[in-house]
């Protein structure tokens, strides 16, 4: 499910490199994370035949990888879902990962107003954007990321109003500031085995084996 | 005036002489929100909330030939929240609805259009298990 106000113009190539054999949808007003509550992507959701949520997790990559290139390349991810899926699809109910109703309730938790007048001001925003107003697109971007800080949806998608570039270095500078001066993660522990969850994303050259050596000489 | 809800955009009826609240015409209203009145009071699938007597006269009434609801009062009465700019209204999700989806752990449903121009709603994957998971360019 492709959640980008840019709608199939700005998902096509994806969908075309991926070539998948599942149904592909285009959400371009966030509202599939509006109502499962997400605050980034990639998420997802196993729900039973029944129609019941089991499990609902952020930062769900489907195996290590890295992206971007030359000192911008990152490091991300792990395989811990995707076997935890496959573990899922084949044992239903009696999979270990299955939640259990408390835990849903635990981690899908009642919002306060501001998230909801966040939401109802971020989705303003994408009108606007969607009808070419851009300077109300951009009020109502900044208005709905003051009221709900941590929402990494509105924040990115936000950012993205003003180009992929300016985009990328408001990530950057934001995630770096969270590193020094909070504890807030940019994903919650999704509670699976082998879950390999770093607080943030790290630049790739930063396990070089140059640089680890560097670093261990730096530490004595 | 356009109504942006459950992930749609609606063009609705205006009012003529509304101020700074939302009326929506009574036969748009389950188009643009979801929600409709019944014997029991409005309507969102089942979710039912009944109007105080006292509200009933001062959020329906007639005008431009029409019969209306003051939406911007019975949201402010359930909690939805809202915002405005010009004749773009933008309603948030109803907290009921998120409350009664907590307790029962059924998927909120929702309607989509997928790749090839589909219209898919989650209900219609009942029967099966779905893993529902988002991506996106940025």
């Amino acid at each position: 499910m492709a959640q980008d106000s840019g709608g199939p113009r700005a998902t096509a190539k994806w969908f075309d490199r991926a070539q998948p054999t599942f149904r592909c949808v285009i959400d371009p007003t966030h509202q599939i994370s509006s109502l499962f509550g997400w605050v980034s992507v990639p998420s997802a959701a196993w729900i039973d035949e029944n129609g019941r949520i089991v499990r609902s997790n952020e930062g769900v990559y489907p195996a290590p990888m890295t992206i971007g290139f030359g000192l911008g390349k990152v490091r991300l991810g792990d395989d811990a879902f995707a076997l935890a899926t496959r573990d899922w699809i084949e044992r239903g109910a009696e999979s270990d990962h299955v939640w259990s109703h408390s835990e849903l309730a635990e981690r899908l938790k009642p919002v306060d107003e501001d998230t909801l007048l966040a939401e109802a001001t971020f989705k303003l925003a994408l009108h606007f954007e969607a009808v070419g107003d851009s300077d109300r697109a951009w009020r109502h971007f900044t208005a709905a990321q003051q009221l709900a800080p941590d929402n990494w949806n509105y924040l990115r998608q936000g950012w993205t109003h003003k180009g992929m570039t300016y985009a990328s270095l408001k990530v950057l500078a934001r995630t770096n500031y969270l590193r020094k001066n909070t504890d807030t993660s940019y994903y919650d522990p999704m509670g699976l085995p082998g879950e390999n969850h770093h607080r943030y994303i790290e630049p790739e050259w930063l396990w070089t084996p140059a640089v680890r050596r560097l670093k261990q000489l730096l530490r004595r | 005036m356009i109504i942006l809800a459950n992930g749609k955009t609606t063009e609705v009826s205006r009012r003529s002489d509304a101020a700074d609240a939302l009326w929506v015409r009574m036969d748009e209203l389950p188009g643009a929100t979801g929600w409709q009145m019944k014997p029991e009071g409005a309507c969102l699938g089942e979710l039912c909330v009944p109007l105080p007597a006292n509200k009933r006269e001062e959020w329906i009434a007639d005008a431009d030939d029409w019969v209306w609801f003051c939406y911007s009062e019975f949201a402010d009465m359930i909690g939805q929240q809202y915002v405005h700019d010009g004749d773009v209204w933008s309603l948030g999700s109803v907290p009921a609805v998120r409350s009664v989806g907590l307790e029962s752990a059924i998927a909120p449903d929702f309607e989509v259009t997928e790749r090839n121009g589909n219209t898919l709603r989650l209900s219609d994957l009942r029967g099966h298990k779905v893993v529902l998971f988002t991506w996106s360019s940025w």
